[in-house]
């Protein structure tokens, strides 16, 4: 991860002859600027900066309310700079993606190192090598060899490293290494950033969100998974002081004609089939439908009212006395009239101007299809007939809203997830160390070079260094 | 309900006089020569200076411990009080409960720290950031501070785990600010060159510096988990891991922001000064994601 510390003298690869612009060194700096701290550094601070304006700035809404909260110019650069949806616009996710080169250079750059360090560390190096460290120190022990040496490994030992040593004729080398797993940790989060991404766009392109308005008791085709969810029913628990305790809606999947499965689904309890996924996701009252209506019977002479009765959804029903049928044909809760279709509809899904449509049978045959307004009992006069209808009252039938979605990148993204956890933990709290130390004979006793050298909290590494080389000077004063 | 809310207003005032000795700790190690009469010997006086010193710093951690707990208690009351109301029993299910959560890591994680490095000059900053927590919970209005059931989205067992976790990490976010905080006055006393004794009990500035970026390691890695968890409760409540909603939003720039922190530690430069004013920054930006997501931008975490 560090680019300074971390670089070892020695593997200075070897520069290419031809001086200037050459393809290599031109590639080398391009993975310099890709795999720097400092483009890492500069892309998360700008894309923490940018990801404000989405939680300021309304996202996704009508141009309406832009304009009217913010002016008609304000909005127009709005849309320039793709304001209005922030998180999907091509240089947010540029953004992102440059990330992930930043990311991926870095792991090209640094890994290969710390998989040799993790295979095969080198033990012998020279003692230029060893002086040239960040951390060094030169200590003259009166002391043999091989018990400086041996001390020196029980040390290290003592401490959780992994020591490896090397005799040769003269001078003894000492290699030791703790916490390698730190900086895989840390290259295993840098991948993640990859992974997760990968696994956002293959949901983007292969999966879909979508978001269904089901009723009571229909039977809806889902062309996406080839089989029929059926609602069977929908309801609401309540908490004993009134408030919601969770909304409900029972579902049977219909699979080649069969139900296959039944599962009642909640808030935080989605169905899942085919890996289509149903979640209980809103709730409310049909704009089309009502299950039962109550209606006042006037006599139009008199202005008295003969009869109230209470009229099911579409069901034909005899008026006791009156020698007269009703039935709700069509049902609109915002009423509006398409006058090129000749057609009413239900200008929003507010309740705002509810209106029924009796067909009132006399004498076995249709007499009329009045449409009868709950707000304004007097709008029509319905010639034909001795009767006035009045709508009293109405339950809506409720629907149930639900979210379908699939995800097929779900997986790779939480593979991303457990990667960017695990990675990161294990890179704050162990860190990468490596020590050597060459063991040279001197006039009295031995002089022994250290240098070590780390990825990162080079504070407390100072301070195990100068630990480390006080507990050498030790060595010298007890010569036994 | 009573009986938590009195064991969480006792932990408020625990932890203000916590804060109260620490802070008189810090004073009580003054110079000698102010309060050292006329013709005496300001050696003794020095010695026994130090001793009522040390005999407060001890009160003040009892005191913090015992709030401590008092605040544990609060916490397994209101859990209980939960139980009965609606089936969960999270004690971090509103806004109220949530503080006093925070107030609690904070808190628990200033006496781990004192114990691993006996530094009690920390007091006054770290517990001052968790009695500051605690207080803004018992100025919330009343309506927020009691058990409600919870809502149908929130009622799931992944409460348990996504907020405490987020929290915890906030609480971690929230001792490097402190620290940062504590790092930049004894700067500024070095600077002047102030003999003042007040300081004498901070550590140096390198430990204070450490402590700042040790605290940020822990709870960058806290809050990375907290929003997988978060991302992977949303795709079992609201069909989709990942919505954009202000709060995931907010959370992901504080992460983002601690990321680049993180990375700023490995160049040169970025330890001292610039690492305290930032990881001050940090904190702010925590608060503002905890406190003003909730009450500033509507959203889909707008339970409060």
């Amino acid at each position: 991860m560090n680019g300074q510390s971390d670089a070892i003298p020695e593997q200075h690869s070897p520069r290419s002859p031809t001086p200037g612009l050459g393809w290599e060194q031109f590639s080398r700096e391009l993975v310099e600027f890709f795999a720097s701290i400092k483009l890492a550094m500069f892309l998360f601070l700008f894309i923490a900066i940018t990801a404000t304006i989405g939680t300021v700035i309304q996202q996704n809404e009508r141009p309406e309310s832009y304009i009217q909260e913010y002016g008609e110019s304000t909005y127009r650069w709005f849309l320039r700079l793709g304001f209005t949806d922030v998180y999907h616009t091509w240089w947010f996710t540029s953004l992102l993606g440059l990330l992930c080169v930043n990311s991926l250079t870095c792991f090209h750059k640094r890994f290969p190192g710390v998989w040799r360090s993790m295979k095969q560390d080198r033990v012998s190096v020279s003692l230029d090598f060893v002086k040239g460290m960040k951390q060094q120190a030169e200590v003259s022990i009166a002391s043999s060899k091989e018990m400086v040496s041996q001390q020196l490994a029980q040390h290290f030992i003592e401490k959780g490293y992994k020591v490896l040593a090397k005799n040769e004729p003269g001078e003894v080398t000492i290699y030791a290494t703790k916490g390698v797993l730190g900086r895989v940790g840390a290259h295993m989060a840098h991948l993640s950033a990859t992974v997760i991404i990968v696994g956002g766009l293959i949901g983007t392109y292969y999966g879909f969100q979508e978001f269904g308005v089901c009723l009571e008791g229909q039977t809806y085709h889902i062309p996406r998974g080839n089989f029929d969810l059926k609602v069977d029913k929908f309801w609401i628990d309540y908490h004993e002081n009134g408030s919601v305790k969770s909304y409900n809606s029972t579902l049977t999947v219909i699979d080649g004609g069969q139900s296959v499965v039944t599962k009642t689904i909640s808030v935080n309890d989605p169905l899942v089939y085919k890996g289509i996924w149903f979640y209980q996701s809103s709730y409310g009252d049909s704009w089309d439908q009502i299950e039962v209506a109550r209606v006042n019977i006037k006599d139009k002479a008199t202005d008295k009212v003969l009869k109230t009765v209470d009229l099911e959804w579409q069901k034909e029903q005899a008026v006791a006395d009156l020698d007269l049928k009703l039935s709700i044909t069509d049902f609109v809760a915002d009423f509006a009239f398409n006058s090129t279709e000749k057609k009413v509809f239900s200008k929003t899904v507010e309740h705002a101007n509810p209106a029924i449509r009796l067909a009132v049978i006399e004498r076995s045959t249709v007499q009329s299809t009045p449409w009868i307004f709950y707000q304004f009992p007097d709008l029509f006069d319905i010639k034909e007939s001795k009767y006035q209808f009045e709508l009293v009252g109405y339950k809506p039938k409720k629907f149930t809203g639900l979210q379908i979605a699939k995800n097929p990148g779900i997986n790779i993204v939480w593979t991303g997830s457990t990667m960017i956890v695990v990675g990161i933990t294990l890179s704050s709290f162990i860190f990468h160390r490596r020590i050597w130390m060459k063991i040279l004979p001197a006039p009295e006793g031995v002089t022994v070079y250290i240098g070590g050298t780390t990825h990162k909290s080079q504070i407390d590494f100072q301070k195990e260094f100068r630990k480390l080389t006080e507990k050498l000077r030790t060595f010298s004063a007890s010569p036994s | 309900m009573v009986r938590s809310l009195f064991l969480f207003d006792m932990t408020f005032w625990l932890y203000l006089a916590a804060l109260t000795l620490y802070i008189a700790y810090l004073f009580a190690r003054r110079p000698v020569m102010t309060l050292a009469p006329a013709g005496h010997s300001t050696d003794n006086f020095d010695e026994r200076d130090g001793a009522w010193a040390t005999q407060l710093g001890q009160i003040a951690t009892l005191i913090t411990v015992f709030g401590w707990i008092v605040n544990t208690g609060a916490l397994f009351t209101r859990a209980f009080e939960r139980m009965q109301t609606s089936g969960t029993f999270a004690p971090w299910s509103n806004q109220f409960e949530a503080m006093a959560y925070v107030s609690w890591a904070i808190i628990l994680g200033y006496v781990l720290l004192e114990l691993r490095y006996k530094i009690k000059a920390v007091g006054a900053f770290v517990v001052g950031i968790g009695f500051i927590a605690m207080g803004a919970a018992s100025l919330l209005p009343y309506r927020y501070q009691t058990a409600e059931p919870l809502v149908p989205a929130l009622n799931s067992y992944w409460i348990y785990i996504h907020v405490s976790i987020t929290l915890t990490s906030y609480a971690a976010f929230a001792m490097a600010g402190g620290l940062g905080v504590m790092y930049l006055f004894k700067e500024r006393a070095e600077r002047r060159g102030s003999t003042s004794r007040f300081y004498a009990a901070f550590p140096d500035l390198e430990t204070i510096d450490e402590l700042g970026y040790k605290a940020i390691t822990v709870g960058f890695p806290l809050l990375a988990f907290g929003i997988i968890l978060g991302a992977m409760w949303a795709n079992y409540a609201w069909g989709g891991y990942w919505s954009w909603d202000p709060k995931e939003t907010w959370s992901l720039i504080v992460w983002l922001i601690y990321g680049a922190y993180i990375h700023a530690r490995m160049t040169r430069g970025w330890e001292g000064h610039r690492a305290a004013v930032y990881a001050i920054f940090g904190f702010l930006m925590v608060v503002f994601c905890f406190w003003g997501v909730n009450f500033l931008l509507s959203g889909l975490h707008a339970y409060a």
